[in-house]
């Protein structure tokens, strides 16, 4: 029956839906510029969500978790080859999302007799200085949008409904402030992102439907209580450090230490 | 049931060897050609490069490691900044003695498995399986150089660090034929190794302190001496090389990395104490 184009656009539109449907409920996830390079910032219940795929390289991804860890392994296989067959340098956040994941995503989204890959995908590199930075976002259908690159501030955040997100970056604008912010105070900036767009996605599932005045969000009140439950993870790509990988995944201690007063 | 159940296998295991084999690459072949172009060139009337001097000693804080900068091709002296400490990840160096193009592209794909390995599994390599991997590279290696090309002698030092647990510093030196063994307390591998091996052992038993117990400013001077020892009687090994300025290199490995001696320390040390 698929052979008919019509129904071909029709299965598409149910895969979109029954993916767009799986990922409402996902931990947003957010990118933002510091001092000393990009910290990634989400809220997990067990597993990780943010990883190093290369020397300059972090990924992060809201999902189903084997179809994470699935691209996941596609950017660092693809990293690691493309280094070690020409030079470390060589590895571009730009080339690995072009020729490489985007067209993975794109087939598996495309073969509708198959299962898709469940999963939204935020990439970040670091470059030598922060006009050189580049923020990449994938979707599940294999499109991706280089963001915010032209700003003057590179930030981005990932949500599981275009509405959180929106809601995300509008208190990103609103109290963004100062690029050259200390790594606290991006902590303590990016968990209340994270909570509005939490937030965000939970009332849309309750209200669904019905045409409600939206509230206020208060941030930091929604994020202390979802951290009853979960637990903050964070990752710097930090320009200063000395070794040739730049990432590091923040500790339990220093994350508390940041947002202890929040 | 009558048969076992067959075992299942890691759908990933990590192994950036496997990974390069699905994309075309295979290290033998590779490790082939590097020695073919140095059998080919030694045909040509020895302008195929060697390496020379390298040691390895565990000191205070760790592993001190230091090589000498000459390459040499038969009688020639081919290169006199030779760099043949390589680092291969934020706590091991490789000290190759051997022909440098084997010995390369081996610290080439050693760097990339074990970043590999770290990324993909979330963990970092064990010190054993770090050392395996070198172990199975030479292996790899091992028609070359029962051909007597290609051959490399390496030392791998590392400080071990892995997974949270302080296992101090190590020491693992290789014959060619890839048997890896833990130097107690130093090794020192290519032509000039014999003298340095004999004056650690000396400084090691009657030298007034045990190697192990040497602080970081005295390891370094006995690094200078002992190569310059061993250029003493080997034409192969350079020690300082005061006409041209060219020091060796000299590395230690601590708990918090590798920090690189630098060449104003190493004047210093040699002026005043070698």
């Amino acid at each position: 029956m698929i052979e008919e184009p019509y129904r071909w656009v029709e299965a598409i539109a149910n895969r979109r839906e029954y993916i767009e449907d799986q990922l409402r409920r996902g931990s947003p996830i957010v990118l933002l510029n510091y001092a000393d390079g990009l910290l990634l910032l989400t809220v997990s219940r067990e597993t990780r969500k943010i990883f190093e795929v290369y020397d300059r390289v972090a990924f992060s991804a809201l999902g189903h978790p084997a179809d994470i860890e699935r691209m996941r392994l596609v950017a660092i296989d693809l990293a690691h080859i493309e280094g070690f067959n020409r030079a470390v340098n060589d590895v571009s956040l730009r080339r690995l999302v072009n020729f490489g994941m985007s067209p993975a995503l794109k087939g598996a989204f495309e073969q509708v007799y198959s299962a898709p890959y469940i999963v939204k995908i935020l990439l970040a590199e670091l470059g030598d200085d922060p006009e050189h930075d580049s923020i990449v976002k994938l979707d599940y259908d294999g499109s991706f949008a280089r963001s915010d690159v032209e700003m003057k501030e590179p930030f981005d955040v990932l949500a599981g409904t275009a509405e959180a997100e929106k809601q995300m970056l509008d208190y990103l604008l609103e109290h963004g402030g100062n690029p050259r912010r200390s790594l606290d105070d991006a902590l303590r900036l990016a968990a209340k992102t994270w909570a509005v767009g939490m937030e965000t996605a939970e009332r849309q599932d309750k209200v669904e439907g019905e045409e409600t005045p939206p509230e206020k969000i208060d941030a930091e009140k929604a994020f202390k209580e979802h951290l009853k439950t979960r637990h903050v993870e964070a990752a710097v790509l930090e320009r200063s450090r000395p070794a040739t990988g730049k990432f590091r995944l923040l500790e339990e201690k220093e994350i508390r230490a940041a947002l202890k007063d929040l | 049931m009558d048969h076992p159940t067959p075992l299942p296998q890691f759908l990933h295991d990590g192994d950036f060897l496997s990974v390069l084999k699905a994309h075309g690459y295979e290290v033998a072949p590779r490790l082939a050609d590097a020695a073919a172009k140095f059998q080919h060139e030694a045909g040509k009337g020895g302008i195929a490069t060697e390496g020379t001097t390298v040691l390895a000693i565990k000191y205070k804080d760790g592993v001190l490691v230091a090589g000498d900068r000459r390459a040499t091709a038969g009688n020639l002296v081919m290169y006199e900044r030779a760099e043949k400490l390589i680092n291969i990840d934020s706590h091991s160096v490789l000290a190759i003695a051997g022909v440098p193009a084997v010995a390369f592209e081996m610290a080439r794909v050693l760097e990339h498995s074990f970043k590999y390995y770290l990324r993909s599994q979330l963990q970092e390599m064990s010190t054993a399986g770090k050392v395996r991997s070198l172990s199975k590279l030479l292996k790899e290696n091992l028609p070359l150089t029962l051909q007597g090309v290609g051959m490399v002698v390496p030392i791998f030092a590392t400080y071990e660090v892995a997974n949270g647990k302080d296992g101090g510093g190590k020491v693992y030196f290789y014959d060619a034929l890839g048997a890896q063994f833990e130097g107690v307390d130093y090794s020192a591998s290519g032509s000039g190794s014999l003298s340095v091996r004999s004056v650690l052992h000396y400084l090691n038993n009657w030298g007034g302190k045990p190697l192990a117990k040497y602080t970081e400013s005295e390891i370094i001077v006995a690094a200078l001496r002992l190569l310059d020892t061993a250029a003493d009687s080997d034409t192969a090994t350079s020690g300082y090389n005061p006409k041209s300025n060219i020091f060796p290199l000299v590395r230690t490995i601590t708990k918090d990395g590798i920090h690189e001696i630098s060449e104003i320390d190493l004047a210093k040390a040699y002026r005043s104490e070698v």
